[in-house]
């Protein structure tokens, strides 16, 4: 017999309060996704068009995440899952090792951060095509039991698996047998999950045609969706919360720098 | 189905249920199936006796017959709205959610189903000393913002903790899941004490999974759901909320294009359409449906952290003036 686990919400929210966010080295962007940057416990998902920033924000979040424990950080690793190949190692390594050095300046005493074992800390999967796509996500439980330190999940993106071969409804089911099984690993083992997602186009829609891909039903799936787009300036950048489960939907500004993302000044 | 020896009539003795269950009759089932001739061949009891039994068997358990005045009784007797706590909502409703049916909340992604979900899983709790359970199928429960609606109210730390333990969340994510835990609760081998509400936050999320799947096995699924959610209505006299969404869907308007494709706005061509999910037999389930849509306000969006959202009943079992329509507000406080 399966056990059931009823809490209370005074548990959930030790359980959710317990453990540090993921932030991503831009207060206003921080606010948008929650107080401190990306909860634990959730999925979050990353809209925009190209150029936008998707990657670069989840670049900057797998840095983020080896922020050390002394620094109110977690200390933890992360996955990439690269869908679409926008992954590059040395634009990786910069935005780490500006992150890094940050860390270094705000500590008295130098900690050791090898720039290797650092590195060591990316876990990066590269899946060509629906099938790949399917089989690590099926293999994911027992990756996850191997790297126990993994606290971020990026899949970049979601959309590009789905771009052919498959018919809408079947798109949708698969989609969401997936995102269950991704969430009852967030919610179990306290991991992120970061999505990101492509614009697509509706003619006639009341609100505007320019809309996340995967249809409306997918809108409601993520617990969080931001939509990032460029502002007047070419470096900076806009966050707009379209939908959260705990907080309104605020706007935040940020810009992507050599060093990743930051504040604007 | 329930075996023959719920019956404990004094023909059954053990012996004859022995006998019976070596030829493979053990249900109530199996026995009504069999010929009599074979039956009381095998149990060695007359054929008087063996119809006698058949009888019993309807008798006990085929649907019970009730009269007017018995309901209305039966009706006054248990408390039948539930207080949602939210002035302008209760008045549309005309008192509160109703007991022992099935009510839905329906809308689009960020029209709020989650937070009026939230806040009324508070208000229930907080005026009744009675528990609310929230089964969570995506993830979005969020204890912080119960905190931070509690916080904002301006409750001490021990009511806080005082009305959250009475929240009970129950984490799913299938639909087998689903319809396992509510048969453990009928068969009370999962009991949650004082229960006033469930709410199931949302179906769709599970139903989803099963689209695309030529068996159809989710609509069997659903109507599995739908009779343990009925039966648990009524036996434990809660009110069960489920939520489901809406999609959009557009339409070219054929005609116009034809007629008068010069003077009309190129707007007006296409037709927006929003639609409840989970299909034609889901949408003659609930007794109660209240749909929310978020109001788009371009002049008080950015300078206060509030969204208006509009909710209408749109079908109810009832009440007799439908297409009420009332205007909450929400934000830092809660939904009001």
């Amino acid at each position: 017999m399966k056990r059931f686990n009823i809490f209370n919400s005074t548990e959930l929210w030790q359980r959710q309060t317990s453990l540090p966010s993921i932030p991503t080295f831009s207060r206003s962007l921080d606010n948008v996704f929650g107080n401190e940057g990306i909860q634990l416990g959730s999925i979050t998902e990353v809209l925009g068009l190209p150029g936008s920033g998707k990657t670069q924000l989840c670049l900057q979040l797998c840095a983020s995440i080896q922020i050390p424990k002394v620094l109110g950080g977690l200390n933890a690793e992360a996955l990439f899952i690269d869908t679409n190949t926008n992954f590059t190692v040395s634009r990786f390594i910069e935005i780490l090792n500006a992150s890094l050095t940050k860390c270094q300046m705000l500590l008295d005493t130098p900690i050791d951060i090898g720039k290797d074992s650092s590195l060591e800390k990316l876990h990066y999967v590269k899946t060509i095509g629906l099938e790949k796509f399917c089989a690590f996500l099926y293999r994911l439980p027992k990756f996850m039991e191997e790297h126990p330190n993994v606290k971020l999940i990026i899949i970049d993106s979601i959309t590009f698996p789905f771009k052919e071969g498959i018919s809408a409804k079947q798109r949708t089911g698969l989609l969401f047998r997936q995102m269950a099984d991704l969430q009852r690993l967030t919610i179990d083992k306290q991991i992120a999950v970061v999505l990101t997602n492509e614009m697509s186009t509706r003619i006639g829609l009341s609100t505007g045609s320019v809309v996340g891909a995967l249809g409306d039903a997918w809108s409601h799936r993520c617990n969080k969706r931001v939509l990032l787009s460029t502002d007047t300036s070419p470096s900076n950048r806009l966050a707009l919360l379209l939908k959260s489960n705990d907080s309104p939907n605020t706007v935040g500004r940020f810009q992507v720098t050599q060093e990743g993302i930051r504040d604007i000044e | 189905m329930q075996a023959l020896e719920v019956l404990k009539i004094s023909s059954l003795s053990e012996t004859v249920l022995k006998s019976l269950s070596q030829n493979r009759i053990s249900t109530l089932f199996d026995f009504l199936d069999e010929e009599i001739t074979k039956l009381s061949a095998i149990t060695k009891l007359d054929i008087s006796q063996v119809l006698a039994i058949r009888n019993e068997i309807f008798a006990k358990f085929s649907a019970p017959l009730a009269n007017g005045s018995s309901l209305l009784v039966k009706s006054i007797i248990h408390k039948n709205k539930l207080n949602t706590g939210i002035q302008s909502l209760d008045t549309i409703l005309d008192g509160g959610f109703p007991t022992g049916y099935i009510t839905e909340i329906c809308g689009l992604a960020d029209s709020g189903k989650t937070q009026l979900c939230l806040q009324i899983s508070i208000n229930c709790v907080k005026q009744s000393d009675s528990n609310v359970l929230y089964v969570d199928t995506k993830g979005d429960f969020s204890a912080i913002r119960i905190q931070k609606m509690l916080d904002a109210y301006g409750c001490s730390p021990k009511e806080m903790a005082l009305i959250m333990f009475k929240i009970k969340v129950v984490h799913i994510w299938t639909m087998e899941e689903l319809i396992d835990f509510f048969k453990h609760l009928k068969k009370e081998t999962i009991a949650v004490e004082k229960l006033s509400m469930i709410i199931i936050d949302s179906l769709p999320c599970l139903m989803f999974q099963h689209l695309g799947d030529d068996s159809k096995i989710g609509l069997t699924f659903l109507n599995t759901f739908v009779n343990y959610a009925r039966y648990l209505c009524k036996e434990l006299n809660v009110g069960v909320i489920c939520v489901n969404i809406q999609t959009r869907w557009v339409d070219m308007d054929a005609a116009d294009l034809d007629d008068e494709a010069d003077t009309t706005d190129r707007e007006h061509l296409y037709i927006e359409k929003k639609s409840r999910c989970l299909g034609k037999y889901w949408s003659h389930i609930p007794a109660l449906v209240i749909k929310l849509d978020k109001v788009h306000d371009s002049n008080s969006s950015d300078t206060e952290q509030c969204s208006k959202v509009d909710v209408m009943v749109v079908k109810s079992n009832s009440l007799t003036n439908f297409n009420l329509k009332c205007i909450l507000n929400i934000c830092d406080l809660g939904v009001t």
